[in-house]
């Protein structure tokens, strides 16, 4: 994934969503994740590129669903305690050798 | 991860440690519980069903364990195990949709839909991840995500396998894997997008809701 953090504060707004409906937005928003992933070609990759500096909406999409994986990649869980380790292991055996 | 099927460095303490399989297993549940715990929370979203699928999932591996060929890490099987024991036991989530995410669902149909909403300008994602909000929030979505793409939203985008590996996993192409990842990340932007919050973790009222 292109490492770049863009973010577009209150003051640039996008213009009316109806201009994101045309085709070529469709196409594009079908291919983002694969954009995002560095799985296209060049000339499919200029394609997009071009298309986003031609349509806000576009490239404000883009930045939001590149910041939703980022968020989703960094997303931390909890760790399992010790005691937990153990009681599962205990349980994990007791319960393969009842059978 | 190599392999560590031959292993005989388990510990010989506790419940089992006799047995043949034991020793072995031991060394397999100390080397992967905590990564298989990580992946169980993540696809549950809470403690005890991922307690349940850590147990059913070592279970398994430990019953089939003569039967691991060693020709794929131990992790990528342990992780095949898991989605395949996550699937049977069908804990239900509430209102979780189990249905098929369309492309045309998640063009925004107005203004506020296209940015998301919420203060991660000049934030790293771990920094905008301290706002528990935040957190909450894209915890959720990833819960409400239909089973079949969260699976895959979770093992490519929070466990970092390769579309390639969770193929192999799910049995299924590259094709259909990065199909789903696409439309789960597509789910989980729109629900973020349509959430107001603001820099202190508070939700901001003045916000539009869907």
């Amino acid at each position: 994934m292109a490492d770049r953090v863009r973010t577009y504060p209150g003051t640039r707004k996008p213009t009316p969503h109806q201009g994101h409906r045309k085709r070529n937005c469709v196409k594009v928003l079908e291919r983002l994740s694969a954009y995002l992933d560095d799985e296209l070609s060049g000339d499919v990759c200029t394609e997009i590129r071009l298309h986003l500096g031609d349509c806000p909406n576009c490239e404000v999409f883009l930045d939001s669903l590149r910041q939703t994986v980022r968020l989703c990649q960094h997303r931390p869980s909890p760790p399992l305690s010790e005691k937990d380790r153990a009681a599962l292991r205990r349980q994990i055996l007791k319960a393969a050798e009842a059978v | 991860m190599a392999a560590r099927k031959h292993s005989e460095s388990g510990s010989t303490d506790g419940h089992g440690a006799s047995s043949p399989t034991a020793r072995p297993f031991d060394q397999l549940y100390r080397d992967n519980v905590d990564v298989m715990y990580r992946f169980a929370y993540r696809l549950c979203g809470e403690a005890e069903a991922a307690k349940d699928l850590v147990q059913e999932t070592f279970l398994n591996a430990y019953r089939a364990y003569d039967r691991f060929r060693g020709d794929s890490q131990v992790s990528t099987w342990l992780y095949a195990i898991a989605s395949h024991a996550c699937q049977r036991m069908r804990r239900k989530r509430k209102g979780e949709p189990e249905r098929e995410l369309s492309l045309t669902e998640f063009i925004p149909t107005s203004e506020g839909e296209f940015s998301l909403q919420i203060p991660m300008e000049g934030l790293s994602p771990h920094e905008a991840l301290e706002n528990k909000e935040l957190r909450q929030i894209l915890d959720r979505a990833i819960a409400k995500l239909p089973r079949k793409y969260r699976m895959v939203l979770v093992l490519r985008d929070m466990e970092g396998l390769s579309a390639k590996e969770v193929g192999g996993i799910l049995g299924l192409n590259e094709r259909a894997i990065k199909s789903r990842l696409h439309r789960a990340r597509l789910f989980v932007r729109k629900e973020l997008s349509g959430k107001g919050l603001t820099v202190d973790g508070h939700e901001d009222v003045t916000t539009r809701h869907r």
